[in-house]
């Protein structure tokens, strides 16, 4: 998606003013639709317990799941070193699972030291560091965790800067950095704004662009996701509106299909997948949604997995697959 | 593959240098969902039947190489994997008695992506009945 906000908004509005007044001649652009994927996180607790990353992949095999994100920091073995064997052992396991290495997630941890955060430079050395290897095992978008401030997760000062300054190296490696926009962050909000005026005045697309959480549209949350906010202090706040992803779609490289619970009817009761998806069809947003299964017993064996499964078989019947 | 609690039962034993039981090793693994570098880390404490550990007590061996606790501020290059349990030694002359022990561990993390005021507000921390045998 290499279109500007502007662009985007007058195709939009062409589209919808072409539908209104029934013009059969107009077709918006049909680039696609979602495709599906998992995050390797859904299976933390099992990892390494009761499963082998050859496992979860195995797993994302038998939902033609084809999309991969792993977290750089805990599913590469010598990380940040890994072997040449274990990198051609990686890139076997993809062809032998049918998998599609897409998003690398990865943290610049601004608190490594304690006492100070890092510097622009050190912050840039460990980014680069983390795109070479992301391009190393073939991904294309970096899910670049940044480092917070205060309560709202507004990131840290310099993060313009070093973003800037990798940006080339993003570019020759073919990887675009996209920060997680996960709850409570809102989609409207200065946060986002700032992204965006950045993105924008920077013309960093796609080199530098955004991952949206679905958790962000989480509205039914469950029983027990009540009772812990309760126990903390706090309350749920209301979701965002799915629409107020469309703006952002065309900085959108990647997004998290957050998820709690499943029913065993096929249905995600906290969280609107029917119009999400819907929203993202109709707008040809042609990304991969990587599964992130954040439920309970994720330490029970095969309980992560049939939560997957049953997403995917909804995932399927939304996107037209089943 | 590792044991699902954070205390593992393999490697629990007493150590010895020279002939001489020195203190007992107590291997943890991680229950975050990435690998942290040392220097995110902060100093473990080791409860054993309700006798104390603590500071320089405890050393920390990941991946072979053996780091006193004042030390781990030092290594912000060097990452405990997930799939490896970090080896705690504690000194303590004589070890532990064959038998059953309560065992406890906790130690915190920093994490750059939480709020600075929630920081290091969720350390790990586990007990667990124990049997030494070696």
């Amino acid at each position: 998606m290499e279109i500007s906000r502007k662009q985007f908004l007058k195709v939009t509005a062409a589209a919808a003013a072409s539908a209104a007044i029934g013009s059969p001649g107009i077709k918006a652009a049909t680039t696609g639709k979602p495709k599906r994927g998992v995050s390797i996180y859904s299976y933390s607790g099992e990892l390494y317990v009761t499963m082998t990353l050859e496992d979860c992949m195995a797993d994302m095999y038998g939902m033609d799941a084809r999309g991969i994100e792993i977290l750089a920091n805990g599913h590469i073995e010598g990380y940040p070193n890994p072997s040449d064997a274990w990198v051609k052992n990686w890139h076997a396991l993809c062809a032998k699972y049918n998998i599609v290495p897409v998003e690398y997630g990865h943290w610049v941890d601004s608190r490594m030291h304690e006492g100070r955060e890092l510097t622009t430079k050190e912050s840039y050395d460990t980014l680069v560091r983390d795109l070479k290897l992301a391009n190393r095992l073939g991904f294309t978008v970096a899910r670049t965790k940044l480092g917070v401030i205060d309560n709202t997760l507004t990131p840290v000062k310099n993060w313009r800067e070093f973003i800037k300054m990798a940006i080339p190296e993003a570019k020759k490696l073919n990887v675009r950095m996209c920060p997680e926009i996960h709850s409570p962050t809102r989609l409207k909000s200065k946060m986002l704004d700032d992204y965006v005026d950045f993105i924008e005045k920077e013309k960093t697309t796609p080199w530098f662009g955004l991952n949206i959480d679905f958790g962000v549209f989480l509205n039914k949350p469950t029983a027990a996701m009540q009772a812990q906010m309760k126990g903390m202090g706090g309350t749920m706040t209301a979701g965002d509106k799915v629409e107020d992803i469309v703006p952002l779609l065309p900085y959108v490289h990647a997004c998290h299909a957050k998820f709690v619970n499943m029913s065993d009817d096929f249905v995600e009761t906290t969280t609107p997948y029917d119009e999400i998806i819907a929203t993202l069809i109709k707008h040809n947003w042609d990304g991969y949604m990587l599964s992130e299964y954040e439920g309970s017993n994720k330490d029970v064996p095969g309980y992560s997995s049939d939560q997957l499964r049953k997403q995917h078989v909804l995932m399927k019947r939304l996107l037209g697959e089943a | 593959m590792l044991e699902k609690e954070m205390i593992q039962s393999r490697g629990f034993k007493n150590v010895s240098q020279g002939g001489k039981i020195i203190g007992f090793q107590v291997p943890i693994r991680s229950l975050y969902y990435r690998g942290v570098w040392l220097s995110q880390l902060r100093a473990a404490t080791v409860k054993v039947d309700g006798e104390k550990f603590e500071g320089a007590q405890i050393t920390w061996t990941i991946s072979g190489k053996t780091y006193a606790q004042a030390d781990l501020a030092k290594y912000s290059d060097v990452n405990w994997p997930l799939y490896e349990p970090a080896i705690l030694t504690i000194n303590k002359p004589g070890g532990l008695k064959l038998g059953n022990h309560e065992v406890e561990a906790s130690y915190a993390y920093s994490a750059s992506y939480m709020p600075p005021s929630m920081d290091l507000g969720f350390p790990a921390s586990a007990k667990r009945k124990m049997v030494l045998a070696g």
